[in-house]
């Protein structure tokens, strides 16, 4: 028996793995998950009388726990999308996936760069009527001579030195590239997450 | 498999290869539970006996997880004689009528294939 007491620690040791990267996933859900799996493992390995060997075999046709996680979290994400596209559970996916792995945190980085910009255009255009001298999209020199775009909101005073270049333009502009960028970012976490979903889908051991 | 590898040293006719039966998991998985409910290693082994599909075996439970929350599939969980229960997996009323469709896609989709083959194959 001791050779199972062993055989159960390591299996245990694997799915500790995949249970911390699993956080923000439903109690039950992840609960659910590392039974499933446990229960597959020892069954695996029982298969192959409960030795080192069988438990290694069983562990490694698994795959890395990391990867394993990450499936589960790119899978969570796609099919939250089918229910709600909001873009707060998006992100909440997205950071999960960023905390495993290198290409979730730029696909996360992205995103963020998108929801923000998109939020910012849809906020100018909101309070250009209540800021009408100081909102909007304004151009001016910078300490170089370059011309440089920004956008104000309106609080405080108009940036000195430089012209407005839109004018009331910026409502009906703002709210459809703010629109646009909201929309386009959540198409882009899902296409990514797609694509890596895919990519992984079966790697095979051919 | 030497002969296929002697007719495709190409890398690209693998990676064709790959993407064709990633496409098909699905539909296998589907198929793979449509005589009754199973537990995941048993979809694994029905997967491996009956077709040369492949299957990593870290693909098919997150792919399982899906098909529920997807609502094709339903799992219960069923105390075994091993000590640990297991989650049976079962389609729903969804899945069989998505593994039809599927499947019907799938026959015409290969029986045109086969026609338009039906000469290459002769070459051999």
């Amino acid at each position: 028996m001791a050779i199972a007491g062993e055989a159960q620690q390591r299996v245990e040791a694997y799915l500790n793995r995949i249970r911390g990267r699993l956080r923000g996933l439903r109690a039950e859900e992840r609960r659910e998950i590392l039974e499933e799996l446990r229960s597959h493992l020892l069954e695996k390995a029982a298969t192959g009388g409960m030795t080192g060997a069988a438990v290694d075999a069983a562990l490694e046709s698994l795959g890395r726990p990391e990867e394993l996680a990450l499936e589960y979290v790119t899978d969570e994400l796609l099919a939250r999308a089918e229910v709600s596209r909001s873009p707060l559970r998006i992100l909440d996916s997205l950071f999960r996936w960023a905390s495993l792995s290198i290409v979730g945190f730029f696909v996360l980085l992205g995103a963020i760069t998108g929801y923000f910009l998109g939020v910012v255009f849809l906020l100018v255009a909101a309070l250009k009527p209540f800021h009408p001298e100081t909102a909007g999209l304004w151009a001016s020199r910078d300490a170089s001579g370059d011309l440089a775009l920004s956008v104000h909101l309106g609080f405080g005073y108009a940036p000195v030195g430089g012209r407005e270049v839109l004018g009331w333009w910026i409502v009906p502009i703002g709210l459809l590239a703010g629109c646009l960028l909201v929309i386009l970012t959540t198409r882009f976490g899902l296409w990514c997450a797609r694509l890596y979903r895919a990519s992984r889908a079966l790697p095979g051991r051919g | 498999m030497p002969v296929r590898d002697a007719l495709n040293p190409d890398p690209v006719s693998d990676k064709w290869e790959v993407q064709l039966r990633k496409g098909c998991l699905e539909l296998a998985i589907l198929a793979a539970l449509w005589g009754g409910r199973r537990y995941g290693l048993e979809v694994l082994r029905r997967l491996e006996s009956d077709s040369d599909l492949i299957v990593s075996e870290g693909t098919v439970y997150p792919l399982l997880s899906r098909l529920k929350a997807l609502g094709l599939v339903q799992s219960e969980w069923v105390e075994s004689d091993t000590g640990h229960p297991r989650k049976y997996y079962a389609l729903t009323t969804a899945g069989r009528q998505r593994a039809l469709e599927m499947a019907a896609i799938w026959a015409r989709f290969s029986s045109s294939m086969s026609r338009l083959l039906a000469p290459l194959n002769e070459e051999k």
